[in-house]
């Protein structure tokens, strides 16, 4: 994968080099990038003077950072209370069959990552499904394949 | 007479499109003849989101439910401009009668709105408009006042911390202003994560100079001039609200170099929450905010005395501090006069699962769970039996009917095993299974334990893989004491409030609700029909009209049938989601025990 | 102050560990997060003790807990030992290999708890004391990764380190000997690194590895050491001989 360091290096430069903005830079690779490149890890411990360690213990420590790469589209299925007992377990298994990745996967065109996440504060919606930033509410298996359809590039015949 | 359209753009209305209506009124006004004077806002999370998006036009008081772009031009024209109502936008309480204000809405009616006061009415980041519904006038009482008057007046408001512990605000402020050590901080608590409770988030997205007002006060009040707001990142609206009024707050004066024209100083700034639930923790919390590892430490010295960069440090939630500026501007005496003996003013409540009216409620401490539930919320969707309310989040618990009229407050609940907590309130029916409840907040709370004690993630290990066996059926009689055994251990040796509370969720239910656990034990059933190793559906020919609703319904293609004739579920490709009982109309579809084979 | 432990009147001053003041009259409280070096780790939970401030008796973790005011302690209680057994019990399904743990199960009688699965092979019980030692003693090589249930120590991307020196510091540490640490005659081996061992230039003892040598020197902003410490003494009085010495 071909990062720029001049788009990490921009990030960085947002920050005075004090270990209390290291986990706005960090997110900030994650919002750029979909998910922190190693290099990117790499400079901002240069940057900060700390270990790599300090960062990796962070970026494996908050679910909002990701080592691996996600998929083009982020599938948010929320599983707080209000959603899973109204039906977000079903969802997760009505992803899996349309699109056959499970939690945590990503497809193998890379189009899509689906995330279990924890409640996105919009319980009177349940259940909740966001996609890249659109919020899809009251969300039925029967509602799921053209949800997903309007993500799903047309392959030209 | 000026007319405003208030357009809802909380998150729950931009899901059901508002930005869309927002901007097509915009549309028409530009192209307005001014005949009558109107503007438009985008305001804050009414808290009625399942019936958004909701417009509302002052000062006929008329509020609109379910708002499409296609109904703007009548609005325009009927209500903006003619003032007649669009009666089909209307709101039809429990007799029937659409009603035009908020007021005889039953959602509406009973509360009774302090933390949520602006939210609805005004722009949320909009400093003038914040002034102009009195906003910043306590903090000018505040600089006229000295640490000690503003302290007297929490004290007697006797208002307690709204994340959950309840710990009385002024004594915790008194407690950081007695200590002569600079820097101090104040921040504010935003990492809202209980599943189920959004108050915070509605506060942020829809009012937050109310929040940056009460920081203020506070920081007055203890001697600080730095502060954070710690914000979960999920809640991408909240953030870019919070930001921008801190920077109109920070033009008009209320923040700075010079507060209000004072030598009083105060800079605020946003911390973006990392995405873990034990970062509510204050210790862990302050560990995110010096950017490390969330992890809590030993709390025997207090986070106020020992906190942001072992500095003197008071946390406070987004709805306390947003009940900060009315009592400061009303007196905490008429704050008081609100609520119980032990938990003074009103709470905001998330009313959520499977109740007819969901949202946020804001009422007053004390009242029953039977109004907030059948009053406020309608009672249980589809009229099914009512089984039990979750309070409290994952460290709360699950209360029976039996307990439905126990008024609300923190030692109320308290008593009873649950926590009233940031004041999630999840509605369950005789379709919800309280074991897989139970299993459901150990899994969340095995996935966000920090890892750091041993009682809390060793403990949660072992809790999460008894209860899923129980829910897939190989559980024992004997695991029910082994997992007491285990929940007390976590709660009286885990280091932080996660691995103490988390017991909640799992002793309750077996106090409450036994028999469940006993009947996926004994008899490999789950009575609710919701854990799929104990569960086959079938379809009662008796009741069955052949609709065919539930085939539709079945993502398996397990049900068959011709129309108008009863169906049948092939047990062979069910794979037991529920589905089709929810889907049927005519409770054909009846819930039983795994069949064998 | 005073406060009384088991029966027994103890002084102390205000705000003193209470591990501390219980070790120096004499009670034995097992830990094993604790460390003289790296205090206030407190996450092991071993070394639980009730404490009675007038309020009734609470379970707190003498580590890390100050005594603020006078108290009542009792350090083998019925609860306190049944808490305990349990909590180390959980660590021996955690680190089923560890010899030590289980002796402790042994000792305190605690709960064999048959139904529950060990965790997996090992011995590490997850204090993270290597982590503190190596981000606080050494470079930072290693530290904890992942959060909850799937936590663990290592190195960042599991990768050999290379700012590792080699120096042992987290092995020395750690409670269980759960860091496997090997030597050769010329090489010592840690996590999944080999290193060069430098000997002392006279006797020949084992000084530690070159890069551990290196850093120490570039600390304390010397020459890198080429003597064991006993050596050095020798030499060094053998110097204050020949400038002193007897004529």
């Amino acid at each position: 994968m071909d990062l720029s360091m001049e788009e990490i290096q921009t990030i960085l430069n947002r920050y005075p080099p004090e270990q209390r903005y290291s986990l706005a830079m960090l997110q900030d690779m994650q919002h750029q990038f979909n998910y922190i490149p190693r290099v990117g890890m790499e400079a901002l411990a240069e940057y900060l003077g700390c270990p790599l360690s300090s960062l990796y213990a962070m970026a494996t420590f908050y679910k909002a950072l990701s080592l691996q790469p996600k998929g083009k589209h982020i599938i948010k299925l929320c599983d707080g209370t209000a959603c899973h007992i109204r039906g977000s377990t079903a969802l997760v298994d009505g992803v899996k069959r349309l699109l056959g990745i499970g939690a945590g996967e990503t497809s193998p065109d890379g189009l899509f990552s689906l995330e279990l996440v924890n409640c996105l504060g919009s319980c009177a919606l349940a259940p909740v499904m966001v996609i890249d930033d659109t919020y899809y509410g009251k969300v039925t298996l029967e509602k799921l394949p053209g949800i997903l359809a309007q993500y799903q590039e047309v392959t030209p015949s | 007479m000026s007319k405003t359209v208030l357009v809802c753009c909380g998150t729950g209305c931009l899901a059901n499109g508002s930005a869309k209506v927002a901007a097509e009124f915009h549309r028409l006004l530009e192209g307005s003849d001014h005949a009558v004077e109107w503007l438009v806002k985008e305001t804050g999370c009414n808290g009625f989101c399942e019936n958004g998006p909701l417009v509302k036009i002052d000062p006929d008081d008329i509020t609109y439910y379910k708002v499409q772009v296609k109904d703007v031009p009548e609005i325009e024209e009927k209500t903006v401009l003619g003032g007649e109502t669009v009666d089909r936008l209307l709101y039809k309480n429990d007799q029937g009668q659409r009603v035009r204000s908020q007021r005889e809405n039953p959602f509406y009616a009973p509360q009774h709105k302090i933390a949520l006061r602006n939210i609805g009415a005004i722009s949320p980041t909009s400093v003038e408009d914040y002034v102009a519904h009195g906003g910043y006038q306590a903090l000018r009482k505040a600089l006229t006042m000295t640490p000690e008057e503003i302290l007297d007046e929490m004290d007697r408001s006797g208002l307690r911390g709204r994340g959950g512990a309840g710990f009385p605000t002024g004594r915790k402020w008194r407690t950081a202003a007695g200590y002569d050590k600079f820097p101090k901080y104040v921040a504010c608590n935003g990492d809202e994560g209980d599943p189920g409770a959004f108050m915070d988030r509605s506060i942020l997205e829809g009012d937050p100079h109310s929040v940056l007002e009460g920081m203020a006060i506070c920081a007055l009040a203890i001697g600080a001039e730095e502060g954070f707001l710690y914000i979960r990142d999920e809640y991408a609206l909240a953030v870019k609200n919070v930001r921008a009024a801190i920077a109109e707050a920070e033009a008009y004066g209320a923040l700075g170099d010079h507060i209000l024209g004072s030598d009083k100083k105060l800079k605020l700034s946003v911390v973006r929450g990392g995405g873990a639930f034990v970062c509510g923790e204050s210790t862990a919390l302050m560990a995110s905010v010096e950017g490390r590892v969330g992890e809590p430490r030993a709390k025997y010295i207090r986070s106020v005395q020992r906190g942001l960069w072992d500095q003197p440090t008071v946390l406070n939630n987004v709805e306390t501090l947003a009940n900060v500026p009315v009592i400061l501007l009303h007196g905490g005496d008429a704050f008081a006069r609100m609520g119980t003996e032990g938990s003074k003013g009103t709470k905001v409540f998330a009313l959520v699962g499977k109740v007819k009216r969901t949202g946020l409620v804001e009422v007053p401490m004390g009242v029953t769970l039977r109004h907030l539930i059948y009053d406020i919320g309608g009672g249980v969707q589809g009229d099914r039996p009512f089984k039990a309310v979750q309070t409290g989040g994952p460290s709360g618990g699950c209360i029976p009917a039996e307990l439905l009229d126990l008024p609300v407050d923190f030692d109320t609940l308290k008593s009873r095993g649950a926590m009233m907590g940031s004041g999630g309130m999840i509605v369950m029916d005789d379709r919800s299974c309280m074991v897989e409840v139970a299993r459901y907040y150990i899994k969340f709370l095995s996935e966000e334990s920090c890892g750091k004690c041993t009682p809390c993630r060793e403990g949660l290990r072992h809790m999460l893989q008894i209860l899923t066996d129980i829910c897939e059926g190989r559980g024992q009689l004997s695991d029910l004491d082994l997992l007491e055994e285990l929940c007390h251990t976590l709660a009286d040796s885990s280091l932080c409030a996660l691995g103490k509370s988390a017991p909640n969720p799992v002793l309750t239910t077996l106090k409450y609700f036994r028999q469940e656990y006993e009947a996926h034990i004994l008899e490999h059933r789950c009575p609710a029909g919701v854990c799929a190793a104990l569960t086959s559906f079938a379809i009662d020919a008796e009741k069955c009209v052949g609709c065919g609703a539930c085939g539709r319904a079945c993502p398996a293609g397990a049900v068959s049938g011709e129309r108008k004739q009863p169906h049948v579920i092939d047990p062979a490709r069910c794979i037991a989601c529920g589905s089709c009982r929810e889907a049927c109309k005519f409770g054909a579809v009846v819930t039983k025990g795994k069949v064998a084979g | 102050m005073n406060i009384t432990i088991d029966g027994k009147v103890c002084t102390c001053e205000k705000g003193e560990f209470l591990l501390q003041v219980a070790r120096r009259n004499g009670f034995y409280i097992p830990t094993l997060c604790h460390h003289e070096a790296l205090p206030g780790q407190g996450c092991c939970r071993v070394c639980i003790v009730e404490v009675d401030e007038g309020r009734g008796p609470k379970i707190v973790v003498s580590c890390v807990y100050p005594v603020e005011r006078e108290c009542t302690v009792y350090t083998d209680s019925d609860k306190v030992r049944r808490q305990r057994g349990m909590i180390l019990s959980l660590l021996h399904k955690r680190a089923p290999d560890s010899e030590l743990i289980a002796q402790m199960c042994a000792h305190y009688g605690a709960p064999a708890l048959e139904r529950l699965p060990n965790v997996e092979p090992g011995k590490c019980i997850l204090c993270g004391l290597c982590a503190r030692a190596c981000s606080e003693l050494s470079v930072g090589a290693i530290s904890t990764v992942n959060r909850g249930v799937t936590k663990e120590v290592a190195t960042p991307y599991h990768d050999e380190s290379p700012v590792c020196v080699g120096c042992g510091s987290c092995a020395s540490v750690c409670p269980t000997g759960a860091i496997e640490l090997t030597e050769t005659a010329t090489t010592r081996t840690i996590w999944g690194k080999t290193f060069a061992l430098v000997r002392c230039a006279k006797c020949g003892a084992v000084l530690g590895t070159a890069e551990e040598l290196a850093l120490a020197a570039k600390k304390a902003g010397q020459e890198t050491e080429t003597l064991c410490e006993r050596c050095r003494k020798v030499a060094l009085s053998q110097v204050l001989a020949h400038t002193y010495g007897d004529e």
